[in-house]
């Protein structure tokens, strides 16, 4: 999961010039929810069918999170792209009226921002239900101080990934991998057996935090044997919730942000 | 190992041992350990144990915090836990929506929280073990203010203390005190009086964007129960016509009860400072007889070229003898504590030659005191500036200064390192380190009799405290703005030091064990 995060990370970087020169001549509907509402109901009747549900990719190319995007486009790139298609590739124009564009491209934008900055649709007061209650995430996961300690902190998941990434993260867990929590079982050659999650290693050393909290500072050359767990600890929660409930846990940790995000702020 | 137990305000106060718990290892600012594993016979053994490289940095300034074999280290914006025996990364932390990008200074721990300020002044209380937010609270606007943070935070009972920088672009610094468990403001000290308030008499005309910031931690005295803050220059820095007067509080030390945030007493270095001599560079703290007479004393090597020495309960001055030989602005110090000026050293439209430069005689580079020769070894800078003013009208937060500083091509200046009789300030040795004059590294010091410091050309070197005898030298390739520090993890002891970019760790050489992978490994 780190690993995407660097990625993630790093592309916002490479984004932040363009970004910032965009943000003085935003359009109302970039970051305007209802206007992503509409956008989202446009893309899934005319856009899915080749670039996939959520953008995820599909004929056409990922529109989401992920995506190597080295020349991110401008807003006004995006809405001209979708105006005018890539007719080459097979993407066709579209006649929409420019107000549909932009909310298309509003929703397209939303996609790749984090969640905090593309206001969802769900339910935040019932995710925050089943964060806290039955769906037991904060068993592994803290918000703000709360909660444990075996999983990602989630503090700052909405400031910082995609709602996309977060619902991935949710229904396929361990789909972006989980260096930094791994679970893992060592047998010291002192004979003394540690389970937790593998903070960081290599041949030489293994920084493990167990269930109660405590780090392991642990030489290789004092373990006996160790077990990493190839699948991550966290249990596929897609099944377990109605779409309703996902939705309301995607719009919850999509609010999870240490710094206030004010929106619609240029 | 395991890491248990939490970082009590007691163990602070035996800082450092093993553990180095505050940005100067202890309270009192001596950055001297008792370690002694590595001594002035076996320091030519030392050898790098390991490099961190830290991502993306270019200007790393932190001193890192070490507890319980964990290693805490901080580049702009970003926290990093290490395991410090290998170098290896257990967490990170970073706040990408900061909205500035200044250099940072280190972390401040205490139970099981690690502090740690943004360059826009969010104080942020991380868990130490995971990297996970407790909170994060806004404490200055960045941008409405004209403030920002380098400093690593200073804790102390159940309060975290932060301060801001700023002060040479118009702005009103403070310090101000935090519940480090909820985050919750106590109290607020303004180092620039409200027009109307005492002390507010001494700016002139002019008050509210004063500067005198507070941009490095302070050192503490537990018994009593006091905060030691050095203050940064009046602004515009460079022009005083409007602000005629001494200009309290910039440019001196402030005594600030750590409960209450009242000021018990305030002294003055450099009043009505026109050459951006912040006073900045902390005070060391010790119990020693002085004239004959058993004292808590302040020393305080500062940046307009003299040394001082201060009673700590009082504030009272009792001496200043020159820290430099290249000091032209004053002839010495009267027996009240003020400069005895020389005329025609301030600032000018056409410029004006005056010694120290603007970065000073000293600054920041941090100072150690060894016990076991009553020494107090400063990284002293020899050079001269040619400082111009402007009497434009100060503009606040625009990058206005009143005129500025700059070195004749010949005066680039000579870095040394220097041990005075922390008592008489008698230089007793000087380490000149030829170079560039580029480097802010800093210092040391263990009960091996070792001084560990930063030289101007990338190298950690050691020295004999006793004789200024090099025993050791490690060139790491990189200017150097940090200071080194040491720490002990399963009984063996470690030097550490961040380069531009990276974290150096040395201990005495070991010969390898063959590593085999375990079973069951993946392959």
């Amino acid at each position: 999961m780190k690993i995407a995060a660097l990625f993630l990370v790093s592309l916002a970087l490479l984004a932040q010039h363009v970004q910032d020169e965009d943000k003085k001549k935003r359009n109302p509907a970039i970051g305007n929810p209802q206007a992503i509402a509409e956008g989202e109901k446009m893309f899934n009747s005319g856009c899915a069918g080749c670039h996939g549900p959520g953008g995820q990719g599909g004929r056409g190319p990922n529109l989401a999170f992920g995506r190597v995007m080295w020349h991110t486009l401008t807003d006004e790139q995006t809405f001209q792209l979708i105006r005018d298609g890539v007719p080459n590739a097979g993407m066709p124009p579209s006649s929409m009226p420019e107000e549909k564009l932009w909310q298309l491209a509003a929703y397209v934008k939303s996609l790749r921002e984090p969640a905090a900055e593309a206001p969802l649709q769900g339910n935040a007061d019932l995710g925050k239900e089943i964060f806290w209650g039955k769906g037991r995430c904060q068993g592994c996961h803290s918000i703000r101080g709360s909660g444990g300690k075996l999983g990602p902190d989630l503090s700052n998941v909405g400031g910082t990934r995609p709602a996309g990434y977060i619902r991935m993260a949710i229904v396929e867990p361990g789909s972006q991998g989980s260096k930094g929590f791994e679970k893992a079982s060592i047998t010291l050659k002192a004979g003394k057996k540690l389970d937790g999650v593998i903070k960081n290693r290599n041949n030489y050393s293994l920084q493990l935090l167990d269930a109660k909290g405590d780090l392991h500072l642990l030489l290789v050359k004092d373990i006996a044997a160790m077990e990493i767990a190839k699948d991550s600890m966290m249990p596929a929660l897609g099944k377990a919730l109605s779409s309703e409930e996902l939705d309301g846990l995607v719009a919850y940790l999509g609010k999870q942000t240490v710094r206030p995000v004010e929106l619609g702020r240029n | 190992m395991a890491a248990p137990a939490q970082v009590k305000y007691e163990d602070i106060l035996k800082s450092p041992n093993a553990d180095w718990l505050t940005y100067a290892g202890d309270y009192k600012g001596t950055r001297h350990s008792p370690l002694k594993q590595i001594t002035t016979a076996n320091a030519g053994s030392l050898v790098s144990k390991w490099v961190y490289r830290v991502p993306r940095a270019q200007k790393l300034q932190a001193t890192p915090l070490v507890y319980q074999g964990v290693m805490y280290m901080t580049a702009p914006n970003e926290v990093r836990a290490l395991d410090a025996r290998t170098g290896r990364l257990i967490w990170e932390w970073r706040d990408t929506r900061a909205k500035r990008s200044d250099v940072n200074r280190g972390v401040a721990l205490l139970g099981d929280s690690v502090f740690f300020i943004t360059s826009d002044c969010h104080l942020t209380s991380l868990h130490r073990k995971t990297g996970a937010v407790n909170w994060q609270v806004k404490y200055a606007d960045s941008e409405k203010d004209g403030v920002f943070a380098a400093m690593a935070p200073f804790a102390a009972k159940d309060k975290v203390i932060v301060g801001v920088g700023g002060g040479d672009t118009g702005m009103r610094g403070f310090l101000a005190a935090f519940d480090a468990n909820s985050g919750k403001e106590v109290w607020r000290f303004w180092t620039v009086p409200k027009k109307g308030e005492p002390g507010s008499e001494t700016w002139g005309d002019y008050v509210e964007y004063g500067g005198a910031g507070t941009w490095l931690s302070g050192t503490f005295d537990p018994e009593l129960n006091l905060l030691y803050w050095t203050t940064g220059n009046p602004w515009p820095d460079f022009y005083g016509g409007d602000r005629k007067g001494d200009n309290w509080y910039s440019c001196g030390v402030v005594a600030v009860d750590l409960d209450t945030g009242k000021l018990k007493w305030f002294f003055q270095f450099t009043p009505g400072d026109t050459h951006d001599w912040d006073g900045q560079s902390w005070p060391v703290l010790i119990d020693k007889t002085f004239r004959g007479e058993p004292r808590k004393l302040l020393l305080h090597p500062n940046r307009n070229g003299f040394y001082y020495v201060l009673d700590r309960v009082t504030g009272k001055f009792l001496q200043a003898t020159k820290l430099n030989d290249l000091v032209d602005w004053a002839s010495g110090i009267d027996d009240k504590g003020r400069p005895i000026l020389i005329p025609d050293k301030d600032p000018s439209p056409s410029g004006t030659r005056a010694c120290p430069g603007v970065r000073g005689g000293a600054n920041w580079m941090a100072p150690t005191y060894v016990p076991a020769t009553g020494y107090l070894y400063v990284v002293t800078v020899e050079q001269c500036d040619i400082y111009t003013s402007s009497a434009k009208k100060p503009e606040p937060k625009a990058g206005f200064s009143g005129g500025g500083a700059g070195a004749k091509p010949r005066d680039v200046g000579t870095i040394y390192l220097r041990a005075l009789d922390a008592a008489t300030g008698k230089r007793m040795w000087q380490y000149p380190m030829p170079g560039p004059a580029v480097a802010w590294s800093g210092t040391v010091s263990t009960a091996g009799g070792v001084v560990f410091a930063g030289d101007d050309d990338g190298s950690l070197v050691a020295l004999d405290a006793k004789s200024g005898k090099h025993l050791w030298n490690f060139q790491m390739g990189e200017d150097l703005y940090a200071a080194p520090m040491t720490y002990s993890v399963e009984g063996k002891q470690y030097v550490a030091i961040a380069t531009a970019s990276a974290v150096y760790a040395f201990g005495l050489f070991e010969p390898a064990v063959s590593v085999e992978i375990p079973k069951g490994a993946p392959r």
